[in-house]
């Protein structure tokens, strides 16, 4: 054991200082860290079958539009959120229910029937139909809803 | 390494004469009152840090305060902590500054050639206190609102100017919006702005004349 391998008490202090320094520094950075990632990213709403009207609302051949409300809680403020669903039927029997969310990046697409085609504002997107993408920047197909007929009612399911 | 990336930097900055001019001054024997000051600089930080967290949730209306406020102290994650630090450490604040002034008095310390390091430090305590009347009102629940409607009357009690004070205070003639959000600014920018450049002084000069020694008895 030489003189140079003992802990001076300035070298004590030194790490001393350091460590509790870490200490309160890790104190402070761990609990921000989850303080401001909070809620971000916690999962939406659970799936739930939400009823969107009558099957002889839709009209064969063309995309019809139903809407429903859903409550929704962003941070301490209770809203209410309009879905629409584009519901299309070719034969009365078979239904698809389509999102009304450009799949570019999440404008509201319409249906323009002198055109027989979805358009979405935003960046001129262009879907046939069924929600294929014809034109513009959209990479994949419209978004599809499960979807179900129960004495007669639609129903889609939201969520998840 | 890191002793090569401090040479570099040290080659170019100077950093470690201001290193040593900060942390390695030289100073008499003293004891533990005089730490009074840095537990005030620590309280500052950790006021500085958990309350620019709160102002990520916090939002300065009359329809939002609230909410916002019981929101950071329920749901956050960790928020509660968040919260009661700056709550606590704004109490803990006022009653260090305080007994940093007394020592400071009581060992005559103010005086040549410290007398502006004791101005600096008196406006100091000033935005200190100031910061603790304007964060009071921000929880926006009723002992903020109630404690604001009587500090605020306090000063319309001034003769002459007191209800024109009153009026620039609340910006109008009763407790509103235009309160709570000048409360607000008054809180997170205008107050921390003077702070920042009074501590800048304050320690400046603190390290520029050093400090003084513990009063011998007699003499």
């Amino acid at each position: 054991m030489s003189d140079e391998r003992k802990l001076s008490r300035r070298n004590f202090m030194q790490t001393a200082i350091w460590g509790i320094g870490g200490l309160i520094g890790i104190g402070f950075t761990v609990p921000a860290i989850s303080y401001v990632v909070g809620h971000s990213l916690k999962g939406g709403q659970t799936e739930t079958w939400m009823q969107l009207g009558p099957t002889s609302k839709v009209e064969l051949g063309t995309p019809t539009l139903f809407t429903f409300s859903i409550q929704t809680q962003t941070g301490w403020i209770t809203n209410t959120e309009q879905i629409s669903v584009y519901v299309l039927s070719t034969d009365g029997r078979t239904y698809i229910a389509m999102s009304n969310i450009c799949t570019h990046l999440a404008c509201h697409i319409r249906w323009i029937a002198e055109q027989n085609q979805f358009f979405c504002p935003c960046h001129n997107g262009v879907f046939d139909i069924s929600g294929n993408v014809l034109a513009g920047p959209p990479p994949r197909p419209l978004n599809r809803y499960d979807l179900k007929v129960e004495d007669g009612q639609l129903f889609v399911l939201f969520g998840g | 390494m890191v002793a090569k990336i401090n040479r570099w930097l040290d080659e170019r900055t100077s950093w470690r004469q201001v290193w040593d001019t900060i942390f390695l001054r030289k100073i008499p024997k003293v004891n533990w009152f005089y730490t009074l000051g840095s537990a005030s600089l620590f309280v500052a930080l950790n006021q500085a840090i958990t309350g620019i967290l709160l102002t990520l949730y916090y939002v300065p209306t009359p329809d939002h305060a609230y909410d916002s406020v019981q929101y950071i102290t329920t749901q956050v994650p960790l928020g509660w902590l968040i919260r009661g630090l700056h709550h606590w450490g704004a109490s803990v604040m006022i009653v260090l500054v305080v007994l940093h002034m007394l020592r400071v008095i009581l060992y005559g310390a103010y005086k040549y050639p410290r007398e502006v390091t004791w101005f600096t430090g008196v406006i100091l305590l000033l935005v200190v206190i100031g910061f603790g009347f304007t964060g009071y009102l921000l929880a926006w629940d009723k002992k903020a609102f109630w404690a604001t409607t009587v500090g605020t009357s306090i000063a319309g009690t001034l003769p002459l100017i007191g209800d024109t004070i009153l009026r620039i205070v609340r910006g109008g003639s009763e407790i509103s919006a235009v309160t709570l959000v000048r409360f607000f600014g008054t809180h997170v920018w205008v107050l921390p702005a003077m702070l920042l450049i009074l501590i800048g002084v304050h320690l400046f000069l603190v390290i520029r004349n050093g400090i003084s020694a513990v009063p011998k008895r007699g003499g």
